[in-house]
């Protein structure tokens, strides 16, 4: 962790304590870092062998976000240890996996102040992070759930000495804040606060409570501090209008509580929904009988004018005394009256005009239905009505009245058909008329392409802006981003062959010694130090066929020598350099015990223990006793491995 | 404070979600030309389908995977989504019915009384959720029956579950606690 510097005197020179898990500046003596040690990777020794990475990939930039997000919150330093914790506890359960951290952190800022209580709403949090609330929301709530952790339902008291403060009351702040409280607890009895934004009534009862000690705060104030909206806060206070409590002088109020409680705004809303639902069913039955007279009455103007008629029409009489619109279209279809005549030409006049406006050519089918209903004793202003409709509804309105035209009862039968389609209970006829004719779908066809004009023009200039491109010879084919293949586990009948298998697949160095890494294997569960012995003696047989630098095995300095020899190994296998390094480490006397120290340590994009097989073989059983374990600095032997490419989480 | 176990509670099911599969591709272009109620959404590849029998709403892909909506029971659910089938037959598809499930089912109930939103989250912790700041409602999980239910101050509840028996159980379990929450009316 080099490099940083010093936020108090801008000194580059930090010391770093493992033991403590501090960071801390030299020159002015100010902690930049304290538990460091959490952050850290430790490799653990699985069952079989092989080792694995434990421990929270925990970034410092997330802790430093906390800080920063905390500090301006002003929530104090024992919030945002809390606040860390559970952004700890979040990322070991991989919940940070697939979400902006930006909101998993606020997440955990809010968890904090709920089980605080201090006067945070999840609407600060979202101003801060310029997010939208519910998203937070959503983090938050998933976050809870999964912690477990049980947030304590908001109180809007809590929220009234924050807004008061914005608010200025000077010396009387408390005095309007204890009224302002009073009238919380009654709303809260009156049953205004269940499923409310406590943020609303708060800023009623603010708002109130400042008129009743003289303090003029106008709406428009008080939502400013509030964040609600100002139909919001009218409708707060006409609710509380509602209750008996806003009956009382001020001096009443604040010597007697009421008694009674009232039902909440919604219930009362609902049963007013109810009265009126109730009244116009009322109406309605009103409404019926004078239609009903009202029918009686057209029925005998209608006689007599068809009395008064020369005509006869004895067949017709009939039909239109019963009007159902059954006749009065087949009627239209059939034979012509001077009565249906008019109507379907005016009819077809209508459509006539609405359709050359479209398209020319009048459909059939809606000129049916604009004379279907208006058949009967209705007037032709119908038409007029029906006309101006969009093709859709017209076209819709055909296929309801030849559904009611033709026969309807039709009992659903249920039958299960797997595979084959059980046609019991449909109807052919009714579904044939879902399908449209050729004319109908021409005419379908020109209104789709005109509706969405746009979206094929925009289809169309791509594509040309595409040619153009393949034939000037820069056209990029943009590729969906291939997922990684996943590798087929590899299924070998003895180690030997499963590490082979996997040379190949990762294509390594060809200049292996194979017959050495099957010797390796079949020494298995050997003593250790031969073992040790003898992958160091191949290792460095490898190393001379390969490396240009002379290998030291043994003698003068163990140390680099065991450097040189991780070398050849870590670049052989790539994904291995970290387990293979500590598990080629001969146990020369000189070197400490000591816990591989994780800040030096690369940390692998992938589990360590990648191929078990291979791991029993080339690691070092002794890595148990912990005596292999070199200083990891000078293990890695600084920039030669390369294997700096995985460098994360901000080291 | 014991709840009443006998009494009658109407659920209405106000929506049938499902799914099935005609095992063929589909040609859009088609469907959209010839059907007679149909809205072709070409930018996102799915043409829209209303029955009016049983009021549904289909919604078709050409890799021949429909969803069904808007249907009030599951028999009519299964209904529509054969008269789906056949009309799509007609238009000249050779369609086999399969795989039908019905996938979700959305209910509404309404309890005689009020109930005590934070009081019930408090007494119901690990199921009931309760953001006062976000929704109304209590969100209350029922993880083994996979069914979510969100009550209201007023008292009527949203229920969503897999199936109508599902629905209804959940109703049945949460009613003992909403009870305990109520709020008297003095």
């Amino acid at each position: 962790m080099t490099g940083r510097v010093c936020r108090g005197c801008g000194g580059t020179d930090i010391e770093l304590d493992a033991a403590r898990g501090d960071a801390v500046c030299t020159g002015c003596g100010s902690v930049l870092e304290d538990n460091i040690i959490v952050s850290e990777v430790q490799f653990v020794e699985n069952s079989g062998g092989g080792s694995s990475a434990v421990g929270q990939f925990v970034s410092l930039d997330g802790r430093r976000q906390i800080h920063h997000l905390g500090n301006q919150l002003q929530l104090n330093q024992h919030c945002l240890d809390t606040a860390f914790n559970f952004f700890k506890m979040a990322v070991s359960k991989h919940l940070t996996r697939g979400r902006k951290m930006a909101h998993v952190i606020a997440a955990c800022l809010y968890l904090v102040c709920r089980t605080e209580g201090t006067p945070h709403m999840l609407l600060d949090l979202s101003d801060l992070l310029q997010v939208n609330v519910y998203v937070l929301g959503k983090t938050f709530l998933l976050l809870a759930r999964e912690l477990c952790i049980n947030a304590p339902a908001i109180d809007p008291c809590l929220y009234i000495p924050r807004f008061a403060h914005l608010l200025e009351f000077g010396d009387k702040n408390h005095e309007v804040s204890m009224t302002a409280l009073r009238l919380l607890q009654r709303m809260k009895r009156d049953w205004m606060h269940t499923g409310r934004r406590p943020s609303g009534l708060c800023g009623a009862a603010l708002l109130v409570a400042a008129r009743m000690h003289d303090f003029r705060r106008t709406v428009k104030e008080v939502i400013s501090v509030v964040k609600v909206c100002e139909s919001t806060l009218r409708k707060r206070l006409t609710e509380f209008e509602d209750t008996p409590t806003s009956q009382l002088t001020v001096d009443e109020f604040m010597k007697v509580d009421l008694e009674e409680e009232c039902d909440p705004p919604s219930y009362t809303a609902g049963q007013r929904k109810l009265r009126m639902k109730q009244l116009e069913q009322v109406l309605s039955k009103q409404l019926e009988e004078v239609e009903g007279e009202i029918s009686s009455y057209q029925d005998a103007i209608e006689i007599e004018l068809e009395n008064s008629r020369p005509k006869a029409k004895g067949a017709l009489a009939s039909l239109t005394k019963d009007g159902s619109v059954e006749d009065t279209a087949s009627s239209l279809f059939g034979e012509e009256d001077a009565e249906d005549e008019e109507l379907e030409a005016a009819a077809s006049h209508l459509n006539k005009d609405f359709y050359q406006e479209l398209l020319g050519g009048g459909v059939p089918g809606s000129s049916e239905a604009a004379g279907g209903p208006a058949g009967g004793g209705r007037p032709p202003a119908l038409e007029s009505l029906l006309g101006p409709l969009p093709t859709a509804a017209s076209l819709g309105i055909s296929d309801s009245i030849r559904e009611c035209i033709c026969s309807q009862g039709r009992d659903p039968k249920d039958a299960s058909g797997d595979g084959e389609l059980d046609l019991s209970g449909i109807d052919d006829l009714e579904i044939d008329r879902y399908i449209l004719n050729e004319a109908e779908a021409r005419v379908k066809a020109e209104l789709w392409m005109r509706e969405n004009a746009e979206y094929l023009r925009e289809q169309r200039e791509k594509e040309a802006r595409i040619a153009k491109e393949r034939e000037l010879g820069i056209y990029k084919e943009h590729k969906p981003k291939k997922s990684c293949k996943r590798r087929e586990p590899i299924q070998a009948s003895t180690a030997g062959e499963a590490i082979e298998k996997m040379l190949e697949q990762k294509k390594i160095s060809s200049k292996i010694n194979y017959s050495v890494l099957r010797d390796l294997d079949s020494k298995g569960g050997g003593s250790p130090h031969r073992e040790d012995a003898r992958p160091q003696e191949r290792a460095g047989a490898r190393k001379l066929s390969r490396r240009k630098t002379p290998a030291r095995r043994s003698g003068a300095d163990p140390v680099a020598s065991v450097g040189k020899r991780l070398r050849p190994m870590v670049s052989t296998q790539p994904a291995k350099k970290v387990a293979v390094g500590e598990a080629l480490l001969p146990s020369p006397p000189s070197l400490e015990a000591e816990p591989v120290r994780p800040t030096a340590v690369v940390v692998e994009s992938g589990p360590v223990s990648y191929h078990p097989e291979e791991d029993a073989d080339e690691e070092d059983p002794d890595e148990e006793d912990g005596e292999p374990c070199v200083s990891a600095l000078q293990m890695v032997g600084g920039d030669d491995y390369g294997c700096d490419g995985d460098d994360d989480d901000g080291y | 404070m014991d709840a009443d176990s006998d009494v009658a509670l109407d659920i209405l099911i106000t929506n049938v979600v499902c799914v099935f599969r005609t095992r063929c591709h589909l040609n859009l272009r088609k469907i959209a030309l010839e059907g007679a109620n149909v809205i072709y959404k070409r930018d996102v590849g799915k043409v829209l389908m209303k029955l009016r029998k049983p009021r549904i709403t289909a919604t078709i892909w050409s890799s021949g995977k429909i969803i069904c909506t808007g249907a009030t029971s599951e028999e009519e659910a299964k209904f529509g989504a054969r008269r789906l089938a056949r009309s799509l037959q007609k238009l000249g598809f050779q369609v086999i019915f399969t795989d039908f499930k019905v996938v979700n089912v959305l209910a509404v109930c309404n309890m005689p009384f009020e109930i005590r939103l934070p009081e019930f989250t408090k007494n119901n912790r690990p199921h009931a959720s309760y953001e006062p700041e976000l929704h109304p409602a209590v969100c209350y999980r029922i993880k083994s029956l996979r069914a979510t239910l969100q009550i209201f101050s007023t008292g009527s509840i949203t229920v969503t579950g897999p199936n109508v028996k599902a629905v209804a159980a959940a109703v049945e379990q949460v009613y003992p606690f909403v009870f305990e929450s109520r709020k008297e009316i003095l």
